[in-house]
C-alpha cells in the first residue's frame, strides 16, 4: 500500500456521522430512517442489524450516497463520510473513500473477467499502471481468488462470486467498506474466511467496515460495535451485546442465555462456554422421529454434470414421508444440482430418480423452490400470487390455508415486489406449497431472513412433513439445519460422505456444529433443547438436595 | 483474441450478410457463423444464446414469408423473395449472435476513447442485455413450471414476463448503482493490462478486411450474383471469388489460440 499522509487520525476521528438524517422512499408514506444520529468511529467493525424491512439496505446504501442519489425520495439530514457530505459529494465522488458490495454481487459485475473485474475500480479512478497492478495482486491474495483470475465471473460458484466482488471492491485501499449480507451464499467455512479476511483489514490497515447481516451466529464474534434499526424509531448504537438485546432475539448462544437467565447473555460460543462451566446436563436427547414412514422419493447411483464438469458422481439419496432432510456441504458440492434431478429439471447421464413410484413431474408430485424465490412473482397481489398456483394446479386448498401456514395473512394486499427479500421469500413459499405436491425441495431458503421469518418457516416446513409428505432443503445455514433437519445428509464433491441424525453428524463436525453442539458437545442442537435439560437437572438436583434435608 | 478484431469480424461479417440475397452466399455464411461460435465461443452462460439468436433468426425468415402469403394474388416469386429477405435477416441475426458469445461487449468498451466513454457504455450495456435476458427467461420458466403454471399458452404470459422484466429492471438499477459507487465517470480514467494485438488478431484483421474489400468491389462491378432473381426464379450464379471471401470469414476458428493469449475459461 501507498503510505499516505492521514491528518487528524486520532481517536475521535469518525469515519461515519449521521445527523438526523430522515428518509422516505418514493411512494412509501412510512419514513424508513426517522431522524437517525449516529457516529461510527473510524477502525470501527459494525455490524447493522434489525428484524426484515427494517432499512438495514436502506441505512448501508445512505452512507455512500447511494440513497438519496439513486433511490430518488424524500431524504433530510447530513451524512458525511470521512467529513465530505453524501449531499455534496455523488457515490461515484466518494469511490476512494468508500467501496460497497450489495447483495447480490452476480448482478452488480461490470466486467467479465475476474482480473479485469478488480482492476475496474482501480481504472475509474486513474490509478497509475504500475501500482495497479500491484494492487490487483495483492487484492487477488488478499481474499484468496488467485487461482480464478481468468475465470469468467459468471461462471463461478456464489462463494466465490462474493469473494470476487469483496475483492473487487478492496482493490482500490477504500476506508470504509459497507457489505449487503456478505455471507449470506457462503458455506460455514467461506464465512468464516471472508470474515476473518475482514477483521485482519480492519486490524492491519484501520478501515472501517459496516455490515448488514442476519447470520447473527456467523458474525457476532468478529465485530465491535452494532447498529439496531427499528422502523419507525431511532436506531440504537452500542455494544453489540447490548444492541442485540434491544432489537434482536440474537445468536442461538444469546437465546439460551435468556432463557436460562445469563445476564448479560452471551454473545458467542466462547462466552456461552464460560458461563456454562461446571454445568451438568443429562445426556442429549434422542431425536422424537417416528419411524420413516412410506418412502416417497428415492434416487439411485445418480450421476450428473454441464458438459464435462461431472457435479454428481453416483449419488443415492432417499425420502421418506414425514421427513426433513438437510443437504450440506460446501459451496459448489453439488446440492443444487442434485435438486434439479430430484425435481426432473435435469436430465442424469445416469442413475434414475423415483417419486411417489413413478417418475418427477415438477409441478404436480414434486415442487422446488428456488434459490431466487422472486424469480416466480408476478401478480399484483400477495394473495393472487397463491391463487395463481391453485388455480394451475387445481389443487384442494384455498388461498387462506396456504396464507395462514406462514402466517402472511396481513399481506393479503400488498404488492409482492414493495415487500423486503425476507417477506418476498415467504410468499414465494406459500404460492410454491400451493401445489401440495408430496415432496417439496427448497434450494438456500433462509437469505434475507431474520428470526421471526425463521421461525414461521420451520413451522412450515413441520407442518408440511407431519401431514405425510417430505422436505428436503439445500441449506448453509447450520442452525436451520440443527433445528428442522430430522436427518442431515452431507455431500462433497458429488458423493454422499455423511448421513444421519443432526446431533451425529453435524454433532463433531469443526466447521459443521450448531453453537449450542460447539458449547455442551456433540448431540445438542438448539437453546431450547438445552435450557429444557437444565430445568430437568436443576428440578432433579432440587429433589435430591430436599430428599437429604428431610 | 483482440476485442477490436472481434468487433471487425463481426462488422465485416454483417456486411457481407446484408450486401447480398443469393442463399449460396448466405448458407455457407450462416455456417462460418456456427463454426465460429463452436470454436471460440467463451464459456458461461452466454455461450448457450446463440441457439436463441438462431431460432429469433428462424422466425424472422418464417414470418416474412407468412406476411407475404396472406396478401391477394399471391406469386410464387414474392414468396421466394421474402424468404430470402428473411435469411438475409437471420444470418444478420446469428453473426451478431456469435459476436455476443465470442467477445465480451465490455471489452470494446475499454477500447472506446474517453470522448465516446459515455455512448459506448450504452452500446456494451444494451448488447448485455440480450443474454442477461436470455439467462432470466430459462430461470423464470423453470421456477414456475415447478409451481404447476406451464408457460406456452398466452394467458401465462404475465407469469413468465413479469418476472422476466422486473428481475431485468433491478438487476440494471444494482449494476448502475455498483457502477457509480466504483467511480465511473469520474474524469481520468487509466487502463489496466490492454489486451495485446496479437498476430492472431492481425490475420483475423487482414482476412475480414479482405473479404469487404472483395463484396464492395463486387457490388461496384453490380455482379449479378449477389442477388438471386426471383421473377423469374433462377437458380442463381456462384461467383468463386465471393464464395471465397464469405469462408475466409471463418478464419478465427482454424487459428489456434497462441498461449500468450490469455484464456477465458
Amino acid at each position: 500500500m501507498v503510505a499516505t499522509v492521514r491528518l487528524g487520525t486520532d481517536d475521535n476521528v469518525n469515519a461515519v456521522d449521521f445527523e438526523r438524517v430522515s428518509f422516505t422512499y418514493p411512494d412509501s408514506d412510512s419514513p424508513v430512517l426517522d431522524e437517525a444520529t449516529l457516529s461510527l468511529p473510524e477502525g470501527a467493525f459494525v455490524l447493522v442489524t434489525g428484524a426484515t424491512g427494517a432499512g438495514k439496505s436502506t441505512f448501508i446504501r445512505a452512507v455512500n450516497g447511494l440513497v438519496p442519489h439513486f433511490s430518488g425520495g424524500e431524504f433530510s439530514g447530513r451524512v458525511t463520510i470521512h467529513s465530505r457530505s453524501t449531499l455534496d459529494f455523488a457515490p461515484r465522488a466518494l469511490a476512494d473513500l468508500v467501496a460497497f458490495v450489495p447483495q447480490d454481487p452476480a448482478a452488480a459485475f461490470v466486467v467479465d473477467r475476474v482480473e479485469d473485474e478488480i482492476a475496474y475500480s482501480l481504472e475509474n479512478l486513474g490509478v497509475d499502471r504500475a501500482v495497479m497492478r500491484r494492487r490487483v495482486e495483492e487484492t487477488l491474495d488478499a481474499l484468496n481468488v488467485e487461482s480464478l483470475r481468468d475465470r469468467s465471473v459468471r461462471t463461478l460458484s456464489g462463494g466465490e462470486q462474493q469473494r470476487v466482488a469483496i475483492a473487487a471492491a478492496l482493490a482500490p485501499g477504500p476506508r470504509v467498506l459497507l457489505l449487503d449480507e456478505p455471507t449470506s451464499q457462503l458455506d460455514p467455512q467461506g464465512a468464516e474466511d471472508v470474515l476473518a479476511a475482514l477483521q485482519r483489514l480492519v486490524h492491519d490497515i484501520g478501515i472501517t467496515v459496516v455490515l448488514a447481516e442476519h447470520r447473527l451466529e456467523r458474525v457476532a464474534g468478529f465485530v465491535d460495535l452494532a447498529v439496531g434499526l427499528r422502523r419507525g424509531e431511532a436506531p440504537v448504537t452500542g455494544e453489540p451485546a447490548e444492541v442485540l438485546d434491544a432489537v434482536d432475539s440474537g445468536p442461538p448462544v444469546t437465546r439460551l442465555g435468556r432463557l436460562v437467565g445469563w445476564r448479560p447473555p452471551p454473545l458467542t460460543v466462547r462466552e456461552a462456554r464460560r458461563m456454562a462451566h461446571g454445568m451438568h446436563l443429562t445426556a442429549p436427547p434422542q431425536l422424537e422421529v417416528a419411524s420413516p414412514g412410506r418412502p416417497l422419493l428415492a434416487a439411485r447411483r445418480l450421476r450428473a454434470g454441464y458438459g464435462h464438469a461431472q457435479v454428481l458422481d453416483g449419488v443415492d439419496v432417499h425420502l421418506a414421508e414425514g421427513e426433513i432432510v438437510a443437504l450440506m456441504g460446501r459451496n459448489g458440492a453439488g446440492k443444487t444440482t442434485l435438486l434439479r434431478c430430484l425435481a426432473g429439471l435435469h436430465r442424469p447421464e445416469s442413475g434414475h430418480v423415483e417419486i411417489d413410484s413413478g417418475h418427477p413431474v415438477p409441478g404436480r408430485n414434486v415442487a422446488l423452490c428456488p434459490q431466487r424465490p422472486e424469480s416466480v412473482l408476478f401478480a399484483e397481489t400477495v394473495a393472487g400470487e397463491v391463487a395463481a398456483t391453485l388455480k394451475a394446479v387445481g389443487g384442494p386448498g384455498t388461498v387462506n390455508d396456504s396464507m395462514d401456514a406462514l402466517d402472511i395473512a396481513h399481506l393479503h394486499d400488498r404488492h409482492p415486489r414493495d415487500l423486503s427479500a425476507g417477506q418476498r421469500l415467504l410468499v414465494a413459499l406459500a404460492a410454491i406449497g400451493a401445489v401440495d405436491a408430496p415432496v417439496l425441495l427448497l434450494d438456500e431458503p433462509t437469505r434475507g431472513l431474520d428470526r421471526d421469518s425463521k421461525t414461521r418457516l420451520v413451522g412450515f416446513l413441520r407442518g408440511w412433513a407431519q401431514r405425510g409428505r417430505g422436505v428436503m432443503l439445500a441449506t448453509h445455514d447450520v442452525e436451520l439445519a440443527a433445528e428442522v433437519a430430522t436427518r442431515v445428509v452431507m455431500i462433497a464433491s458429488g458423493e454422499v460422505i455423511a448421513e444421519g441424525e443432526p446431533g451425529h453428524v453435524l454433532g463433531d463436525s469443526p466447521v459443521f456444529a450448531p453453537q449450542m453442539g460447539r458449547v455442551f458437545g456433540a448431540g445438542w442442537l438448539t437453546p431450547e433443547q438445552v435450557a429444557r435439560s437444565m430445568m430437568v437437572t436443576s428440578d432433579a438436583r432440587d429433589d435430591g438436595r430436599a430428599r437429604t434435608t428431610s | 483474441m483482440h476485442p477490436g478484431a472481434w468487433l471487425l469480424w463481426a462488422l465485416s461479417a454483417g456486411f457481407v450478410a446484408i450486401s447480398t440475397t443469393n442463399p449460396f452466399y448466405l448458407l455457407p455464411l450462416l455456417g462460418v457463423a456456427w463454426v465460429v461460435h463452436a470454436a471460440c465461443h467463451r464459456s458461461g452462460p452466454q455461450a448457450r444464446s446463440w441457439r436463441i439468436f438462431l431460432i429469433f433468426g428462424v422466425l424472422t425468415i418464417c414470418t416474412r414469408t407468412a406476411l407475404v402469403v396472406f396478401l391477394p394474388d399471391i406469386q410464387l416469386g414474392s414468396v421466394v423473395e421474402a424468404a430470402l429477405e428473411g435469411l438475409r435477416l437471420a444470418v444478420l441475426l446469428t453473426v451478431f449472435g456469435t459476436y455476443n458469445t465470442v467477445s465480451d461487449p465490455f471489452g470494446v468498451l475499454r477500447l472506446a476513447p474517453r470522448r465516446f466513454h459515455e455512448p459506448a457504455l450504452a452500446a456494451a450495456l444494451a448488447l448485455s442485455i440480450a443474454p442477461r435476458t436470455i439467462a432470466a427467461v430459462s430461470t423464470v420458466r423453470e421456477a414456475q413450471r415447478l409451481r404447476g403454471i406451464e408457460i406456452g399458452r398466452f394467458r401465462s404470459l404475465p407469469a413468465l414476463a413479469v418476472p422476466v422484466l422486473e428481475t431485468g429492471m433491478e438487476e440494471a438499477v444494482v449494476l448502475a448503482e455498483s457502477m457509480d459507487a466504483r467511480g465511473h465517470g469520474r474524469g481520468r480514467r487509466t487502463r489496466y493490462r490492454p489486451e495485446r494485438w496479437s498476430r492472431r488478431s492481425s490475420t483475423v484483421a487482414l482476412a475480414s478486411a479482405a473479404a469487404v474489400a472483395v463484396v464492395v468491389w463486387a457490388l461496384l462491378r453490380a455482379d449479378p450474383s449477389l442477388a438471386m432473381s426471383a421473377f423469374p426464379i433462377t437458380w442463381p450464379r456462384v461467383s468463386p471469388v465471393v464464395l471465397a471471401a464469405v469462408l475466409v470469414l471463418s478464419l478465427p476458428a482454424w487459428l489456434p489460440q497462441s498461449a500468450s493469449e490469455r484464456t477465458t475459461t
